[in-house]
């Protein structure tokens, strides 16, 4: 068991924080709308109740959307793109899918590669892209998810105020919808374009992440 | 469950969960708004539909009690035409009145009615409402 923790321990914190901020703003994200409900003259609800509505819901869902089409443009960027000196990035003229003998597919996989890789056909098409397939896949459901509860969010507060509610075309013409995406897309953009150049001058000791600190500005591509 | 039928009830529970489980949720709402509307329902049965925040306002402006006040009210007596049910709030539309309605922990209450649509996307000028 222990030895099970300290292999995956990296995977297992970040789940376990990842569980304690969404617990962390379900309970201030209560707080905050009681507080609006208050001010408004209207009854206050349970964290239960709130945790289950469109409100939380979209809070969420704005949020994941945008982390996971930040890992598909850059798992796939990384494919053609280049930074030079960055450990991020592939080196001057390896861009592209690389050959199958690079890439250990087809009768070039070895005897402990995974068994789609040495499969051939659609196997081997379908597992060399599964990566990215997956995080495109899981922004495009958590994306149309933002967009189905932020409609509903949106329409209980016309309900608030007195309006009539919208329809989801209607909802996705609003700025609601796009401010929401758009806040969060920039800001990955941002941090994802930071790490690439960060990367580049700055080091951070035994972080696979960052070049071996000893390692010149100028070399691309590798990790300590 | 063939594939195209599972994907339906996928949705028609999500369309659910998102609407506060809308059916349930529909009826009742419909009820409060037919019975609030009805002006054969004794007045005190009226009032206590109110949400808090409105039986206040009501009364201030007023100056007497609600169960003389809302008598001579224009709150509409026709029939429910539309219900939409969004989270904690609702909205009846009445063949002669439009209805919102907040969810509270003694069910559903009536928090402004007399409304008339003022300009598009413009909010309802109800005679009945909260401060």
């Amino acid at each position: 068991m222990r030895r099970f923790f300290s292999q995956n321990s990296l995977s297992l914190a970040f789940g376990g924080l990842f569980l304690l901020t969404l617990v962390g703003q379900a309970v201030s994200g209560v707080a905050a709308f009681n507080d609006q409900r208050l001010a408004d003259g209207l009854e206050q609800i349970s964290l239960l109740r709130y945790v289950t509505s469109s409100a939380f819901g979209v809070d969420v869902m704005e949020n994941w959307q945008s982390e996971y089409l930040q890992f598909f443009l850059y798992i796939l960027g990384t494919v053609w793109l280049i930074q030079l000196g960055s450990s991020e990035s592939k080196k001057p003229g390896e861009t592209g899918i690389e050959t199958d003998k690079e890439q250990k597919v087809g009768r070039y996989a070895t005897k402990d590669s995974p068994a789609w890789a040495s499969a051939g056909g659609w196997r081997t098409s379908l597992f060399s892209r599964s990566l990215g397939l997956v995080m495109g896949t899981l922004f495009l459901l958590t994306w149309t998810a933002s967009a189905i509860s932020g409609w509903a969010a949106f329409n209980d507060e016309q309900l608030m105020s007195l309006e009539d509610p919208v329809t989801l075309l209607g909802y996705l013409a609003q700025g609601d919808f796009w401010s929401r995406t758009l806040q969060n897309w920039q800001s990955e953009m941002l941090a994802v374009g930071s790490m690439v150049i960060f990367s580049v001058y700055l080091r951070q000791r035994g972080s696979p992440e960052s070049k071996p600190v000893g390692t010149p500005h100028a070399a691309t591509g590798m990790t300590g | 469950m063939p594939p195209r039928r599972r994907g339906l009830a996928t949705a028609a529970a999500a369309a659910l969960l998102l609407s506060g489980c809308g059916g349930l949720d529909s009826d009742a709402v419909e009820k409060v708004a037919t019975t609030f509307a009805d002006h054969g329902t004794d007045a005190a049965t009226r009032c206590q539909l109110l949400a808090e925040n409105t039986l206040t306002s009501l009364v201030e402006d007023a100056g007497t009690a609600c169960e003389e006040a809302i008598g001579d009210l224009p709150i509409g007596t026709g029939t429910p035409t539309a219900v939409e049910v969004w989270g904690e709030e609702a909205q009846v539309k009445l063949t002669d009145d439009t209805l919102f309605l907040t969810r509270t922990s003694s069910g559903w209450k009536v928090m402004a009615a007399a409304c008339r649509p003022k300009a598009e996307e413009q909010p309802y000028d109800c005679q009945v409402e909260g401060s």
